[in-house]
């Protein structure tokens, strides 16, 4: 309770006073039927509680920040633009062509793209990948991709000075056991590799696209992960849910949210069934953002729900018992939506990831200036946008010092009341999902995957009506309007020509392996797989690494899984 | 276009590109734009696509794809549709196509690339205006 009875009496009294007198006058005067922007008071927050709604920074529920100070900055003065571009998420065409360019970017650690056809279990001689191998990441189709793939830390690092992040989801324990097996080859102990498989394939079949199997073994695949990581390579997180993909395939704030919950609730319950304690496994448990939007306020108030909403499911709903595991792990606060960058006027880009940046300060996140302002022209940040948005972010950092305070608007009548709001929103789309029987239930019968597309021909319309203002776009698009560009230095392109030459190339990589390799043994090795993958309760992952080791591909393995768990065929979904 | 029939429009997604939003949109837009519209979901090869389009008649074929393989399969279903003896269909295009690709595409019979920033109803007056009668 904010204020007393009486205080709140004296506050409606006033605010009615007001409203009949100076804010009926001014709209009289302006010929406004409608005050253009509202006003929050402390009625607003008659029944608010401080310690239950916001408390201290670190400490349940969470709502300022996941710690009690942010964290430390790593980052040297010294770090330029390339070093920014050497952590990005990145990868093309062969595996000789990605290792040679993270060489020459002198990474020391991998942040992984796989083209399609790995992503989605084909080899790269199969007729279904003509045309995609090695364009949107690396074509990976046996172990020998991997070995050659990890030449990049030669004579810079080793494996397990090295993380990985490997944004790969239904073949993720195929890619797990070769990573391990390249560990092994290298003579690094597995147990101290560490890394991030994206690994979440609820979020494939409502947004992302790359799912095989039906929902049930895909499930099974990631307990596996789960109790193979917890018990065997307790330095990688078996996961990293993401709320982002949902966000952009045109999904609400609140939707986003609720909609990754479940899926979390869906995991963390894999755990659980497999006999762990939730203590054990959560801990590794890491979350993807929730991508964002030009609501700046919404987005505010989204972050500071999202930690009280994931602090309360741990708590309650899961009875974690250290304090630690209530905490969402990852980027919970606000970011960009990269779906709001346009590619009319693109510079103005830079205005937009500066607001989110500002956005994600006050909601108890590091200021960042967002993804370049050039991210919709095409693929490679140039350096220009990448030293502009590492600049905003130390302008807004060190000029204007939004990190001086953290989680500065708790307590204001309408940040506190925007996040109660959107909690509840959340809670009660959660709850529907529940109430369906889960997130695997929602996704099954389409529901997840229609109420996406609803959202996203909502927005669309509003765009189109003018409703929501696209500056460039649906609103001052005049003849006076300038186009303002700059000459755009892009570090690495993809080489066209290898990216073009990658498929061809992979091909007879491929067919090497394949005659060189000991072929009876891949035999036995995937139809060991195939009798084990009828078996519920079979950790699958020690299979894969029998296959794998024999040079086994990418292919095979999952053909074996397609004949025991078939192909996901999704119905009614729009 | 027979008197009275609602033009007829598949969307699909050809390769392996699993990005919808737009092609959802489209495909609920042209459904309120007056047309009947099919989705086919993902993956569709070209060979599928053009039996959804043989089998619900249709007089548009939508084809959405953003992971770069485009040039390959565009063509190849036009190739197909013609084949197939249904050469009436006005076929167009959308997702990531860059600029340079267009003119190329254009000739080898996609009749229209749409991208990021067309609008519903400037994509459903196009298709009215073209759709073969």
């Amino acid at each position: 309770m904010l204020f007393n009875q009486d205080e709140s009496e004296k506050i409606a009294r006033a605010k009615k006073d007001w409203e009949e007198g100076l804010l009926k006058r001014q709209l009289e005067r302006f010929g406004m039927k409608e005050p253009p922007s509202r006003t929050y008071t402390p009625l607003d927050l008659r029944d608010w509680d401080f310690l239950e709604k916001v408390g201290f920074p670190g400490q349940y529920p969470f709502t300022s920040l996941e710690y009690p100070t942010p964290l430390p900055e790593r980052l040297p003065d010294t770090a330029s633009p390339a070093i920014f571009l050497a952590g990005a998420y990145a990868g093309y065409g062969t595996v000789e062509d990605t290792r040679d360019l993270w060489r020459a970017q002198r990474r020391r650690g991998a942040n992984v793209a796989f083209d399609l056809p790995t992503q989605l279990g084909y080899d790269s001689d199969d007729s279904i990948s003509k045309g995609e191998v090695g364009k949107v990441g690396i074509a990976v189709d046996t172990l020998r991709d991997f070995e050659v793939l990890y030449e990049f830390l030669d004579g810079v690092t080793t494996m397990d000075q090295s993380a990985s992040n490997f944004t790969i989801n239904a073949p993720c324990n195929i890619i797990l056991a070769m990573y391990i097996a390249v560990a092994e080859k290298k003579g690094v102990d597995p147990a101290k590799l560490r890394g991030t498989p994206q690994n979440d394939i609820l979020k494939e079949f409502v947004a992302r696209g790359t799912y095989i199997f039906p929902p049930e073994p895909s499930m099974r695949m990631v307990r596996d992960t789960i109790t193979y990581c917890t018990k065997n390579l307790p330095l990688l997180n078996p996961i990293s849910i993401c709320g982002y993909h949902i966000r952009e395939a045109g999904a609400t704030a609140a939707q986003t949210m609720a909609f990754t919950f479940a899926d979390a609730i869906a995991y963390v319950q894999l755990g659980i069934d497999a006999g762990l304690d939730v203590d054990e496994f959560v801990p590794r448990f890491t979350f993807l953002n929730f991508s964002g939007s030009m609501d700046f306020f919404l987005e505010i108030a989204r972050a500071r729900a999202a930690r009280r909403i994931w602090a309360k499911i741990m708590k309650e709903r899961f009875k974690a018992k250290n304090p630690r595991n209530w905490v969402i792990s990852g980027l919970g606060a606000a970011v960009e939506g990269r779906y709001c960058y346009t590619t009319q006027r693109p510079i103005n880009n830079l205005a937009r990831g500066i607001i989110m940046g500002v956005a994600s300060a006050l909601s108890g996140g590091r200021p960042s200036g967002g993804v370049p302002y050039d991210e919709p022209l095409g693929l490679g940040h140039s350096y220009e946008g990448t030293q502009l948005s590492v600049d905003a972010a130390r302008i807004m950092r060190y000029e204007a010092q939004l990190g001086e305070v953290t989680d500065p608007l708790a307590g204001s009548y309408y940040i506190e009341s925007l996040t109660d709001e959107v909690e509840t929103e959340t809670w009660e789309i959660i709850n529907k999902i529940e109430s369906m029987g889960g997130a695997v239930e929602a996704i099954r019968s389409g529901w997840m995957q229609r109420e996406v597309a609803k959202s996203a021909y909502h927005y669309q319309r509003e765009v189109e009506s003018g409703q929501r203002v696209m500056v460039g776009v649906n609103r001052f698009t005049g003849e006076n309007e300038l186009t303002v560009t700059t000459n755009r230095l892009v570090p690495h392109p993809y080489d066209p020509k290898k990216r073009e030459g990658a498929e061809a190339r992979q091909i007879a990589n491929l067919a090497k392996v394949k005659r060189e390799r000991d072929n009876q043994r891949v035999q036995s090795t995937l139809k060991a797989l195939y009798q084990v993958a009828k078996d519920e309760k079979e950790n699958l992952i020690p299979y894969f690494l029998d296959c794998v080791k024999a040079y086994a591909t990418l292919g095979e393995m999952c053909n074996a899984l397609r004949d025991v768990f078939g192909e996901w065929e999704p119905v009614g979904i729009l | 276009m027979k008197e009275g029939r609602k033009i007829r429009v598949v969307i699909a997604k050809p390769g392996l590109d699993g990005h919808d939003r737009g092609a959802k949109v489209l495909a609920l837009g042209l459904r309120d734009e007056g047309m009947e519209v099919i989705y086919t979901g993902l993956r569709q090869t070209p060979e599928k696509i053009v039996q959804a389009a043989i089998q619900e008649d249709v007089d548009v074929v939508g084809l959405s794809c953003l992971s770069g393989a485009h040039n390959e399969l565009f063509p190849r279903v036009v190739e197909l549709l013609k084949s197939e003896g249904k050469e009436d269909c006005l076929v167009m295009g959308g997702g990531l196509i860059p600029e340079e690709d267009v003119p190329k595409l254009k000739e080898k019979g996609i009749a229209a690339i749409f991208t990021s920033g067309a609008s519903i109803h400037t994509i459903a007056e196009y298709i009215r205006q073209n759709v073969k009668t």
